[in-house]
């Protein structure tokens, strides 16, 4: 971990004086991550691509801006959370008017039923504590980072995250009692 | 300790301190409930971890292009020593700044020297002397050139005159003489009505 962000302290170094290749090289090491946390968000494959790509492109432009650098991570991820709530809201009326479209099944998602009961039980969270969620379980971001991405408190971070594992805690009990590991 | 959920999910996350960690162990040690509720964490956590990573369906990268490239000045201020450079463009500017309200004082103008008067009077009538017979001369040349042109022109206009005066006589002349003839030839046929 230390190694990797001291050699991302380089490349964002190398980027800002306007080093293409090794911003393709920081993309390289964070495009994952971003999708997947855009995806979640957006809960579509395309737009979270297109997404990415925008956040990438103002990460690019904005990197002058980033005054610590090893706070790269939370900075990156503010930017995609910006990105995705500006598309959610543009289009929330579309979103709550169109039926729910149909997700096909990620190739390394197994078992079925368990991926089906975890999306349905995410989904039924609000959209604050369906982030907090992904930016702790999926991301492994400290509160400290969550808080910075979201632009609210330490505290309004916990409770929305708390608040959300006991709702997931109760949707998920049945699998729980089954075994799931 | 008594029981904190709280703190326990903070523990669960890794999020305490480590005096703090080793109190919540030592709560969850003799406390039954806080040991069921944390392996419901575990569960709940290696649930959702089911719903994995994707790869992204196209790799993102960009290509060197001077649109989204950083403008020269941006890639000076984010160089390094931006402090630096911050402070030698502001020593420059006061720099520059003093030397254009600070001018040295002009040297008091010199006194035009005394002039000899009987020198330049006898300077000038040399001068006049010298010149002055060359542009008499060009004058009274210029003058007869004038007066000659004027004189020419004169003539010119004069016979022009003439000729028109003389034109217009011979017309006169002529007129005259065709009503000389008109008269003679009514006088005739007169004459001849009388006589038959």
């Amino acid at each position: 971990m230390i190694f990797r962000e001291v050699e991302d302290r380089d490349l964002i170094a190398k980027a800002r004086r306007g080093d293409v290749d090794a911003f393709n090289l920081l993309i390289s090491r964070w495009e994952r991550r971003i999708y997947n946390y855009l995806y979640r968000l957006v809960g579509h494959r395309e737009d979270a691509l297109d997404l990415a790509q925008d956040v990438f492109l103002k990460a690019y432009q904005n990197l002058g801006k980033l005054d610590d650098v090893s706070r790269f991570a939370p900075w990156l991820f503010r930017i995609a959370h910006n990105e995705a709530y500006s598309l959610l809201r543009k289009n929330r009326l579309e979103t709550e008017l169109a039926e729910p479209a149909p997700q096909t099944p990620g190739p390394r998602m197994l078992p079925v039923e368990v991926r089906l009961a975890v999306e349905s039980a995410l989904a039924r969270l609000s959209p604050d504590q369906q982030e907090a969620v992904l930016l702790k379980i999926y991301q492994g971001f400290k509160f400290e980072e969550m808080a910075e991405v979201l632009g609210c408190p330490v505290s309004t971070v916990k409770s929305r995250l708390y608040t959300a594992l006991d709702l997931l805690k109760d949707a998920l009990a049945p699998m729980n009692v089954r075994g799931v590991e | 300790m008594s029981c904190s959920p709280s703190d326990l999910k903070d523990y669960f996350f890794g999020e305490l301190s480590p005096v703090e960690r080793g109190r919540v162990e030592q709560h969850v040690a003799s406390c039954h409930g806080c040991r069921e509720e944390l392996e419901r964490l575990r569960l709940t956590r290696a649930a959702l971890a089911t719903l994995g990573e994707e790869e992204p369906p196209r790799r993102i990268a960009f290509v060197s292009d001077k649109v989204f490239e950083p403008k020269w000045w941006q890639v000076l201020w984010n160089s390094g020593p931006r402090l630096g450079f911050a402070s030698a463009l502001l020593v420059a500017i006061a720099i520059f700044a003093h030397g254009l309200m600070v001018r040295p004082v002009a040297p008091p103008a010199q006194r035009v020297a005394a002039i000899d008067q009987a020198a330049f009077e006898a300077r000038v009538a040399e001068e006049v002397a010298k010149r002055l017979p060359a542009a008499v001369e060009q004058a009274v040349a210029r003058n007869n050139e004038r007066v000659i042109k004027l004189v020419a022109d004169s003539e010119k206009r004069m016979a022009f005159e003439r000729r028109a005066d003389l034109v217009a006589f011979e017309e006169q002349v002529e007129y005259f003489k065709k009503r000389l003839d008109t008269a003679t030839i009514q006088l005739a046929r007169a004459e001849g009505g009388q006589v038959q």
